[in-house]
């Protein structure tokens, strides 16, 4: 019989005295005045000294350093031309980008444009009356979710939105049973989200949710004085109906059946602590510390909606701080951004955040039905089409077909557009992998797709974020098992050192 | 690389046997939101660079600030060109692995493949 080993070759083999090595891709950026980032393309990183990778590149490295052995682990550098485990990376890169394989997942239908708040920063513009002008119609209604159903991805969500969608129930209701049905027959698991304000929420409506297991997202500014200064409801306190309804949901559906959204305006900035502080009380686990977009009807009331994006950072530094405490306190609570930011860091998975992919999550990820019939290539793309910018119509559900839509002249323009590894700034910069590209903004707020990096609002807020988590991962022992545990959703055990 | 100040505006000549065009274009990019930049070449190895404060004067205890801003960064754009350039190859060979639909740009696993528990006759 042969019995043969695998056997290690001499230590020498590996290590050869006067033989420089080669560069793999990566890129690199300050984080303070005395350490530097650098990535590689799937998201590997070192902090080290600043002029790192200016040593790296001038082959200046003690081969019998552990920086040398980081980068070499780390595959910043090799000692051979081609790695000899470069599918290993090549795989890792395609799990990067693996949400490309599913397509659009996200179908968000507008199901109404009627709404019963006047929020001041509602990103759409609301209609109170003329049901059959600003709900979407039955024949729409089924040729959107014939075509969600032509989309490739076997795990769909079908998403809620308006107006206030709870105001055409009934055209809810129907969507839902249809599409429960096709999901079936077509051989999708789907997940269904209403996003609503929660005020016209009744029990019934809840069991029918509860049947179908319908997610239930709603807006909750915080305390009282804030959220209902935001958030304008005609029949009296939007706050105190949506803290009893949030009680409702969570005793009709579970506690872990609905979540919560805020959004910052002008006086949400000055109470960072109190709106966490108010999370907590509510019972989440969680928070989404979101800054209002900056185009559209949201910042038609500038005194009330439009700040620098600067505040918009010390404010989410602010609360961000306060949630660690409150996690050194033993209590789990998480931050929502941080945690897909720190998802892209911490784990070798993609995120499904489509505001920070790479290709845009736009049309790739998320496709957006509108009240009328158009189709945009997100979110943000109908609240331009509320300012008369049809800029990211994709084309009617009645007009045209789902290649023309999704695959058409547009969608491939905005594509050139989606990709950070191909964006001025953004090319080179060291939080590339970790960042998206959004064409959407930086048409809305700089008037071309491409943008212009040193003034962009997003990149300044996605750079600075950035460089706060990674100065944390630097000069922070505990932080680690806090993020890790963020990531995991709480499932993660860890000891803290310093406990607060 | 001669670095000069006049009035709000910053005179650099360059070296482009030292950086490239590439890397300078790249490093002043940036300085776009604080200062009107022009490049322009000054002879066949050099370029001339303008920077023009947008808004107010450059105080002269900030000139030295600058001058270390300028070197650094751009020594970092040259270095992130030296990468890119000598990393193209090898990146887009993981590119074009990691989206391939057959398993033609594989490689052979490294190192010989043994047979310790003796299944081959």
């Amino acid at each position: 019989m042969n019995r043969k080993s695998r056997k290690f070759l001499p230590q020498d083999d590996f290590n050869k005295e006067g033989e420089n090595y080669f560069l793999l891709p990566f890129r690199f950026i300050n984080i303070n005045k005395h350490k530097e980032l650098l990535v590689n393309d799937v998201g590997d990183y070192i902090i080290s000294d600043i002029g790192t990778a200016r040593k790296v590149v001038n082959r200046e490295i003690d081969k019998s350093g552990s920086l040398y052995a980081d980068l070499i682990s780390k595959f910043f550098i090799s000692e051979k031309d081609i790695p000899e485990l470069i599918d290993i990376q090549a795989t890792r890169y395609r799990t990067k980008k693996s949400f490309l394989d599913e397509f659009t997942a996200l179908h968000i239908f507008v199901i109404t444009l009627r709404c019963d708040h006047t929020c001041h920063y509602c990103q759409v513009s609301r209609q109170t009356s003329n049901k059959s002008k600003y709900d979407m119609s039955k024949k729409n209604l089924d040729r959107s979710i014939d075509l969600m159903f032509k989309s490739p991805s076997k795990h769909i969500t079908m998403e809620f939105q308006g107006g206030e969608p709870l105001l055409a129930f009934d055209n809810v209701k129907y969507a839902i049973e249809r599409a429960d049905k096709l999901s079936k027959t077509n051989n999708k698991e789907i997940t269904f989200v209403i996003c609503t304000n929660l005020a016209s929420i009744t029990e019934e409506q809840l069991h029918f949710c509860k049947d179908h297991e319908v997610l239930i997202s709603t807006s909750y500014d915080g305390p009282k004085f804030i959220h209902d200064s935001n958030r304008n409801f005609s029949k009296g306190s939007s706050h105190e109906v949506v803290t009893k309804k949030i009680d409702l949901v969570r005793k009709i559906l579970g506690e872990d059946q609905i979540s919560a959204l805020m959004t910052t305006t002008n006086l949400t900035l000055q109470y960072p602590i109190e709106i966490i502080d108010d999370y907590l009380a509510m019972g989440f686990n969680n928070i989404f510390l979101r800054p209002i977009s900056p185009y559209g009807f949201a910042i038609k009331n500038e005194k009330k909606n439009k700040y620098e994006i600067e505040n918009f950072i010390d404010f989410y530094i602010k609360g961000l701080s306060h949630i660690i405490d409150i996690n050194r306190k033993g209590r789990f609570f998480s931050e929502d951004y941080s945690t897909i930011i720190l998802s892209k860091i911490l784990t070798p998975l993609p995120v499904g955040y489509v505001d920070l992919q790479s290709p845009s999550g736009a049309i790739n990820s998320a496709i957006v039905y509108n009240y009328n019939g158009f189709v945009y290539a997100s979110d943000e793309s109908r609240m331009l089409a509320e300012m008369s910018d049809e800029t990211f119509n994709l084309g009617h559900v009645k007009d045209n077909s789902y290649n023309q839509i999704f695959y058409g002249e547009k969608s491939k323009n905005i594509a050139k557009y989606s990709c950070n590894e191909a964006l001025p700034g953004c090319s080179e910069c060291g939080f590339q992998t970790f960042c998206g590209a959004d064409p959407i903004y930086n048409h809305a707020t700089q008037g071309d797709m491409t943008g212009y990096r040193p003034t962009n609002g997003f990149c300044k807020k996605n750079m600075d974020i950035m460089r706060y988590l990674f100065n944390l991962i630097s000069d922070d022992n505990d932080i680690m098992g806090i993020f890790t545990n963020w990531v995991h959703k709480g499932k993660y055990d860890f000891e803290l050192r310093n406990e607060a | 690389m001669d670095i000069s100040f006049n009035n709000n505006e910053i005179h650099i000549n360059i070296d482009t046997s030292i950086f490239n065009i590439d890397a300078i274009h790249k490093c002043f990019y940036w300085y776009g939101d604080d200062y009107s930049v022009t490049i322009n070449s000054s002879s066949d190895n050099s370029v001339f660079v303008m920077l023009k404060q947008k808004n107010g004067k450059i105080k002269s205890d900030e000139e030295d600030k600058l001058i270390d801003k300028i070197n650094n960064d751009l020594l970092d754009f040259q270095t992130r060109d030296t990468v890119t350039k000598e990393t193209k190859n090898i990146r887009d060979l993981l590119v074009a692995k990691a989206f391939a639909h057959s398993d033609i740009y594989d490689e052979d696993p490294p190192g010989e493949i043994s047979d310790p528990v003796g299944f081959k006759v």
